[in-house]
């Protein structure tokens, strides 16, 4: 009987465990500009995750929100932290972007703590409960990064939701990106004019489950 | 393995005492690990690295310690897995991400004498093997 209350009471003032939605990808997949519509759309906070960029590696540190609450279409709740990470790369050459205007030595800053927001990305990937891969569906999804993050993710069987962003462009492609991986539930969104947010709100229910 | 002092380029032998107390050419306290079969071909070709401005390996030694962060101390030595991150000159690099992303332990590791080790997997197999 006394364990009885104990579990009882364990099982009740227990702290619940936050669930860990990690937003990956390459640069300019738009991860930071869909972390932001998250937080506008549940929060009614803008630009709460930080600024976004034309210019490749704007995130170069890990961002957080706790817990956002979102509904989903069958009146669902779902609360989660979330997770904005710096975009993931191969080669980070500060002369990309000493050619798009930035001085040599602020670039150079830009590109070390690039690198060093990769490092801090992948330390991060143990910690999530469940991964959205950001990509940009005008690009070609064959990338070297994009195989080795969402093979990472399946070899630690974290639950994946990739999300194919920018389909308010005309190059947009989510066929390509759905056949690039057909193991997974392929979500097409433009967090930039919102279009389809209410079918990726439904589809992180689906992920978590 | 192999060490590399990363300002002047000296090779150490495993567990040489330089590694521990800086390097006896420069006093330099940042090391690159050689894997054993390139140690002869880097040993005849002089390494990129070591063909830089002083200023740049300066400012290399600046940027690998702030990628780094506060976890290590600045005054004890650190070996480096060229494996891993390349630096080609100060604002370029070479990341392998199959290589990163293989580490399940943290990047940096901090060893008993004071020395601390970065990816070097390898090796900490072999201590803990010893």
């Amino acid at each position: 009987m006394i364990s009885f209350f104990k579990n009882f009471f364990k099982r009740f003032f227990a702290k619940k465990k936050d669930i860990k939605f990690g937003l990956y990808g390459p640069p300019n997949g738009g991860k930071t500009t869909l972390a932001n519509k998250i937080c506008e759309d549940w929060l009614g906070e803008k630009d709460a995750m930080g600024s976004a960029s034309a210019m490749a590696h704007e995130t170069r540190e890990i961002k957080i929100k706790e817990q956002v609450i979102i509904k989903g279409s069958n009146n669902r709740e779902l609360t989660f932290n979330l997770v904005d990470t710096p975009g993931i790369a191969t080669k980070i050459d500060y002369e990309e972007f000493v050619q798009e205007g930035m001085a040599e030595d602020e670039a150079k800053n830009r590109a070390k703590e690039a690198t060093k927001g990769v490092i801090s990305a992948i330390k991060w990937l143990d910690d999530m409960d469940a991964v959205i891969v950001v990509l940009d569906s005008t690009k070609d999804p064959y990338s070297q990064v994009n195989i080795t993050i969402v093979g990472n993710l399946e070899a630690r069987k974290i639950p994946v939701l990739v999300v194919a962003n920018k389909v308010d462009m005309k190059k947009s492609d989510i066929k390509k990106i759905q056949a690039a991986f057909p193991q997974y539930k392929v979500q097409g969104i433009s967090a930039k004019t919102g279009k389809n947010m209410d079918k990726f709100y439904d589809a992180l229910f689906e992920v978590t489950k | 393995m192999p060490h590399q002092c990363v300002s002047c380029g000296a090779f150490y032998e495993d567990g040489a005492h330089e590694i521990l107390s800086g390097c006896s050419v420069c006093g330099g306290k940042l090391f690159f690990f050689v894997k054993k079969d390139r140690l002869e071909e880097l040993k005849q070709e002089k390494p990129k690295l070591f063909s830089l401005s002083d200023d740049d390996k300066k400012q290399i030694e600046q940027d690998v310690y702030d990628i780094l962060g506060e976890e290590v101390d600045r005054d004890k030595p650190i070996v480096l897995d060229i494996e891993s991150i390349k630096i080609l000159r100060p604002g370029k690099y070479e990341l392998d991400l199959v290589n990163l992303f293989k580490k399940k332990q943290p990047l940096i590791y901090k060893l008993d004498d004071g020395k601390y080790m970065i990816d070097v997997v390898e090796s900490l197999k072999k201590m803990r093997e010893k």
